[in-house]
């Protein structure tokens, strides 16, 4: 006993100011989610099936946040760079796929052959995010290559802005709709439980998509070539190895996950809007984060954690500690998340160690 | 990280192109670029304003500087070549970014291009093909864009003394008419005889004849300015030093002078307008110590903004949330204090974090206190969405400090202040140890430097600026809402420190003008207020990262970098 | 160096003294111009010179559309007279004020200093116009609210600051008392829920009537909001859901109302549920961002009379399409179309034109023919301002929309009036 008490003073002796708060924080923390928690569960507010629901709208919005978080995985890992304009360029590819999916269901061919439309519109939607991105990489991103700073991410800021503007400027401020696919509605029924059809599909294309580009960057050339730059640029290119070629792929691949992303949540959502690319690609960069960044399963899985976390955390928490209209801070919880994970587990869930403890 | 190394636009690569595939290149930008100006509604909105009244429109001023933007940079870019290549170089070019707006006029006319960009209007088509018919109108812009690519090439090519006559004459002309509103409400105000102002102004803008003489005189004066400039070199020379110095006071006396003066010459509305390019000079005080000293990028600068306002609004309003009924000289240091406080709150969980990171965590932070402050959450503390009103004006020796052109004194007290203030830091032990940590932060620590103290003495002093920004904000408006602390104020300061030069107090000066003054004057485009922050934050990267006024260490290590050898 | 730190001094000491002295509030005082007399001032305009109007709206942020829209329907109120007002023609000075209030406050500022400005039409937005109002009137510029609704801006006890200020936009506190009356009275729901997004307007608005509702004996289950950029409406709506409401009232704008009228349907729980909105949705957005969800939907405005849309209405929507290559953006056009209407009536009342071709306009005679508006044929009814400025004509009505093509968008078809 004694033993024990002497050893927690010796800590507590050695703890510093900023260990303190940590610790500090920590308690905080879980004292506060416990007490949400238990209120909740206490006023028993929705039944066992509405908290299945909570799960599942998670998991559709956590499967956009997924593919757009592949996208700033990558070239981060390749570049140590975050792209700002990321959730900007999703943006412009459901909006300029919007332009292909009005004339085909106009002409019909949405109810007549849903996979070729549909093939149409998300091949138009991942061409120009994927044109997009790399015009980002030439103008922002390519003239400091050879420096570590910040002047690209300002860059980088700066052209998220003329990016969302561009595209209010162009297509005008109005809400744009796509058009409704009769193919994609209904419900599945799993284990006795109706699933959405349009949430299961998205689902699964997210994943899809996620194990395409594991692949390639696993097994290909290419995909070999981006680990190499991630570890270390300069010994890469002494090996031989087009540094400006891979990163332009890098760019690429990221914004052809981006136009998938985009055509997902506007079949979703239904709506398109010049300014709804801003906070998605905030959300999708803290759920790159959680997972850890650099690694693909690990925005995966960021992205579907943040966004059941999202959906299920008002419901669960907040409205156990008595927050009025908690879905209003549904925002603050990916920072909230964001901030955690950067104070005590930067590497995120599934990343290496890349900042040491100081 | 290095900051030296990025704040420089000093490139060593030049790599020789073709000419021939110069010329098409750009003029295949300048075309996409003028399609884009024109189908975004810049070119028709512009087109509204009048520089010089029924010649030059601010819109065709837009569209017509891309093509001699383009035969300058050919002319820069080709400098090796004959003049008679360059030129027919810059005629290519220009043809063919008038042949780009030529195919915009016509698929305009022959298709159903308004479905898709709302902006290719019948107002559009009038103002591209300036009332002629198609076929005519091909022929003006191909061949009036040729031309304009070609007077920028020979503009860049001309000797420098006449180069910069021209320059300085077309900028004095632009600009009177782009300041023609504030000139005007200077003209009316001053009793001077409206005969003047009736000469250089009709309603719309600038008169011809006024546009040539303002030309004139300007190049005039600019085309002896190396003689005059030499002669008073001379004077001084035989003077000795004391006159030089004595100069140079008296111009500084006189400039301190006219800033004085000028809200009380220039009316109310340009009092506001200098309200808030001191508002925001010393935000970017604050943000220029957290960025530009300390290499802390902070995204959620706003927050502190906040805090500073909703602090004077809770302790000293008329109102229902009023926690305390202070005077505001009380109130302001007050405020100070509690963003300080909360600086320090929000660099204690982000000390560990870096670079990009840190940007994103403190965007995220500043969100977090926007929702927090915006939710029904908070609402019987600060009044939510409603906001809170009746917040006094202050009173100084029995005087209410009433309208813009008396709070304007007060907000420019403040910079000084704080200008000062920033000044002795930056010379400072503390000064030099944010400018290590910014160099190398593992150089720092391994130099004995308290890490978290400086970090956090950062945070605190930025954030207790922006803090006094606040207070000053909410008793100027007189109400606090919590819409007006969006992440674009955040943006706003980032960009003006960067366009004036990353820890460089005379650049946040020059930065606030030009980001602040300068739109304020130019209000009618507010849509376009946020690309034009995105376009300036790009650009000045891509092609100036040292800023407008760099600080005397960039200055010299752009000197270091510069020399042969 | 001591010469250099007493002209330093000296100079600062001779500037703040010429401050000091200089230091007056602009005013406007009692004057002459030519036949007119007037306690506040007389605006003068020579033969041939223009007639210079103000504007401010909201023009560039996430509110951008709504003060576009209003700024186009000024902008055609004006066309339509060929830009002609009392013999001279019409100068618009454009401001943006962002919606916020030191955005009102510095527009507001730049257009008072403009001599000779007549009336500004605006603000959009409650906030801006708690700070620029008093300052135009302060200059003797009376302004015109096209879409400010809060009710502290008409109350008996706004400030005499306030007197220059009248709105053709309504109250808040009408359409949410009537809307939770009706609710209450003739739909015959007991419990209900608000939904608002955080602006000054819809979180007015759904108190009042949480107030209005809970007062005559309903039950409010709950109180929710979100961020008006959220798109994800189906947690908070699984939320509402766990509590039954028969109704749920969203006073938000088209963003936000598109995504919840859809997604409600999906909602287990929610299908018996009725869903009312406010007139931010009374556009062809709604219909297009809403889909076929919108068939059903029901939102409370203000009731545009039979003649008044059938002379005017589609003619207006025909002349912005043709002009601006969209159809009306937002919900609140007419009221700024009226607003011009309301001031073109007064300024051709209060004007005085000599025998030379000048115009004379006194300030106050202005203001006051500004409050004699009485049987106004506007966009949006009879217009009659109040004595404390409410201009905004509001007779309370329910439409509901009937198709889910965005070209069937005709108000009185689809939407059609359900009540009265």
């Amino acid at each position: 006993m004694t033993e024990v008490l002497q050893a927690t003073k010796s800590a507590l002796l050695r703890l510093s100011p900023v260990g303190a708060t940590l610790w500090i924080i920590r308690i905080g923390i879980i004292a506060l989610l416990l007490w949400g928690v238990v209120g909740s569960i206490i006023a028993n507010r929705y039944s066992a099936a509405q908290w299945g629901d909570f799960v599942v709208f998670g998991l559709a919005i956590g499967s956009i946040y997924a593919l757009v978080a592949l996208g700033y995985t990558m070239v981060y890992g390749v570049l140590r760079l975050i792209n700002f304009c990321h959730g900007d360029i999703f943006m412009f590819g459901a909006f300029s796929a919007y332009f292909a999916a009005a004339p085909l269901a106009r002409a019909g061919t949405l109810e007549e052959d849903p996979v070729l439309g549909l093939a149409a519109i998300f091949a138009v939607a991942m061409g120009i995010s994927a044109g997009l991105a790399l015009l980002v990489e030439r103008v922002a991103y390519r003239p400091f290559r050879h420096v570590q700073s910040l002047a690209p991410l300002i860059c980088a800021i700066g052209a998220s802005f003329v990016i969302q503007q561009s595209a209010r400027g162009l297509f005008g401020s109005t809400v744009k709709a796509y058009p409704e696919i009769s193919w994609l509605q209904g419900d599945f029924s799993v284990l006795s439980w109706a699933v959405p059809k349009l949430q299961a599909i998205v689902f699964l294309a997210a994943v899809t998509v996620m194990l395409l580009l594991y692949l390639v960057v696993m097994r290909s050339k290419l995909g070999r070539a981006m680990r190499a730059l991630a570890e270390d640029r300069d010994a890469a290119a002494l090996m031989g190895i087009d540094i400006d070629r891979v990163i332009v792929f890098t760019f690429l691949l990221g914004g052809l996950t981006a136009g998938v992303a985009g055509v997902l949540y506007a079949l979703i959502f239904t709506q398109v809007h010049f300014f709804m690319g801003f906070v998605p690609g905030i959300k999708a960069f803290c759920a790159a984060v959680l997972g850890g960044i650099g690694n693909i399963p690990g925005a995966m899985l960021g992205g579907l954690f943040l966004g059941t976390v999202e959906s299920l955390g008002p419901a669960l928490v907040l409205e156990g500690l008595n927050i009025p209209a908690p879905y209003q801070l549904r925002d603050a919880i990916a920072f909230v998340l964001l901030v955690l994970v950067l104070i005590f587990r930067p590497s995120g869930f599934l990343g290496e160690r890349i900042q040491r403890r100081a | 990280m290095s900051f030296e190394i990025v704040t420089t636009s000093f490139r060593a690569k030049v790599r020789r192109r073709s000419l021939p595939g110069l010329a098409l290149a750009c003029g295949a930008i300048t075309a996409i670029s003028a399609c884009y100006v024109c189908l975004m509604g810049l070119a028709v909105m512009f087109n509204d304003r009048w520089i010089v009244s029924g010649v030059l429109s601010l819109g065709q001023l837009l569209v017509g500087m891309l093509p001699l933007a383009c035969g300058c940079y050919l002319a820069v870019r080709a400098s090796g070549r004959s003049a008679r290549q360059i030129l027919f170089a810059a005629a290519v070019a220009g043809t063919l970014a008038g042949g780009g707006l030529v195919a915009l006029l016509l698929l305009g006319e022959t298709t159903a291009l308004r479905t898709i960009f709302v902006n290719a209007s019948p107002a559009l088509r009038k103002f591209l093909s300036f009332g002629l018919g198609p076929g005519l109108a091909s022929l003006v812009l191909c061949s009036g864009a040729a031309l304009l690519a070609l007077s920028g090439a020979a503009l860049c090519l001309a000797r420098k003394r006449l180069r910069s006559a021209l320059v300085a004459g077309f900028g004095t002309c632009l600009s009177v008419g782009l300041l023609q509103d504030l000139l005007r409400i200077f003209l009316d105000g001053e009793g001077l005889p409206k005969a003047l102002r009736e000469h250089l102004f009709d309603w719309q803008g600038l008169t011809w004849f006024a546009a040539i003489e303002f030309f004139a005189a300007a190049f005039l004066l600019r085309w002896i300015w190396p003689q005059l400039s030499q002669r008073l070199d001379t004077v001084a020379a035989r003077r000795g030093s004391g006159f030089r110095r004595a100069l140079r006071w008296g111009l500084i006396v006189a400039s301190i002078a006219f800033v004085l003066l000028l809200p009380v010459l220039g009316g109310a509305f340009l009092g506001q307008v200098m309200m808030l390019v001191a508002l925001f000079i010393l935000m970017g005080l604050g943000l220029n110590i957290e960025v530009g000293l300390a290499g802390l990028l902070d995204l959620g600068f706003v927050a502190f903004f906040a805090i500073g306002a909703y602090v004077v609004a809770l302790t000293t309003a008329n109102s229902e949330f009023a926690v305390a009924a202070l005077p505001f000289w009380l109130a302001l240091p007050l405020a100070a204090i509690v963003a300080a406080a909360a600086g320090l709150l929000f660099g204690l969980p982000v000390l560990r974090v870096r670079g990009d990171y840190l940007a994103v965590a403190t965007l995220g932070l500043g969100e977090i206190v926007r929702l927090l402050v915006i939710s029904d959450t908070l609402k019987p503390l600060i009044g939510g969405a409603q906001g809170i009103l009746g917040v006094p004006k202050p009173t100084l020796a029995g005087m209410t400090l009433a309208s813009p052109s008396h709070l304007v004194y007060l907000s420019l007290a403040a910079c000084l202040l704080v200008a000062y203030c920033a000044w002795r830091l930056q010379g400072s032990r503390i000064g030099r140890a944010w400018i290590a940590l910014r160099e190398d932060e593992d150089a720092a620590q391994a130099l004995g430097l308290n890490l978290v103290g400086i970090k956090l003495l950062a945070y605190g002093l930025g954030a207790a600026f922006a803090g006094i920004a606040g207070g000053i904000f909410a008793t100027m408006v007189g109400s606090v809402f919590p819409h007006s602390f969006q992440l674009i104020i955040s943006i706003n300061v980032l960009a003006l420190i960067i366009l004036g030069g990353l820890g460089s107090i005379p650049g946040v000066i020059v930065g606030a003008l030009a980001l602040v003054g300068m739109p304020e004057l130019l209000r009618e485009f507010g849509e376009f207020r946020f690309l034009f922050y995105g376009l300036v934050l790009v650009i000045m990267m891509r092609f100036r990262a040292e800023g407008l006024w760099p600080s005397r260490a960039s200055r010299r290590s752009s000197a270091i970098l510069e020399e042969p050898g | 160096m001591q010469t250099k730190g007493r002209s330093i001094v000296a100079a600062i000491a001779g500037a703040v003294g010429f401050a000091a002295a200089a230091m007056h509030i602009e005013s406007s005082v009692a004057e002459t111009r030519g036949p007119v007399t007037d306690p506040v001032g007389v605006v003068e305009i020579d033969k041939g010179e223009p007639l210079q109007i103000g504007v401010y709206q909201v023009l560039s942020g996430p509110d951008t559309a709504n003060g576009v829209d209003q700024k186009r329907a000024i902008e055609i109120a004006f066309a339509e007279r060929d830009n002609i007002l009392v013999g001279h023609p019409v100068l618009l000075h454009i401001e943006d004020s962002q919606c916020t209030p030191e955005g009102g406050q510095t527009a507001a500022t730049k257009l008072a200093a403009i001599s000779d400005l007549v009336i500004v039409l605006g603000p959009s937005c409650s906030s801006e116009a708690t700070a620029g109002a008093p300052i135009l009137w302060n200059a003797g510029i009376p302004s015109i609210g096209t879409s400010t609704s809060a009710p502290r801006l008409t109350a008996p006890e706004r400030g005499l600051e306030f007197a220059g200020f009248l709105r053709t936009s309504y109250n808040d506190n009408d359409v949410g008392s009537s809307a939770a009356d009706w609710a209450y009275n003739v739909l015959g729901v007991r419990r209900a829920t608000t939904i608002h997004d955080g602006s000054v307007y819809t979180e007015q608005l759904a108190n009042v009537f949480a107030e209005q509702f809970t007062a005559l004996g309903g039950t409010i289950t709950s109180r929710e909001a979100v961020s008006p950029t959220d798109s994800d409406m189906r947690p908070v709506l699984t939320r509402i859901a766990a509590d039954a409401p028969e109704l749920i009232f969203y006073p938000v704008f088209v963003n936000a109302a598109g995504h919840i009228t859809r997604q409600a349907k999906e909602i287990d729980g929610l299908e018996e549920t009725q869903l009312l909105g406010s007139d931010a949705v009374f556009t062809r957005e709604m219909i297009v961002a809403a889909g076929r969800a919108v068939v059903g939907f029901s939102f409370v405005a203000n009731a545009l009379e039979p003649d008044a849309l059938g002379e005017g209405y589609p003619a207006f929507v025909e002349r912005y399409k043709q002009t601006y290559g969209e159809a009306p953006i937002q919900g609140s056009h007419h009221q700024a179309y009226d607003a011009a209407s309301i001031a073109i009536a007064a300024i051709e009342k209060a004007a005085v034109t000599n025998d030379e071709g000048d115009t004379y306009i006194g300030r106050q005679a202005l203001l006051d023919a500004l409050y004699a508006t009485r049987d106004h044929k506007g966009l949006t009814g009879i217009l009659s301002c109040t004595e404390h400025g409410d201009c905004g004509h509001f007779n309370f009505a329910v439409y509901e929309f009937t198709n889910s093509d965005p070209e069937s968008f005709s108000p009185g078809v689809n939407p059609k009036k359900v009540y009265p």
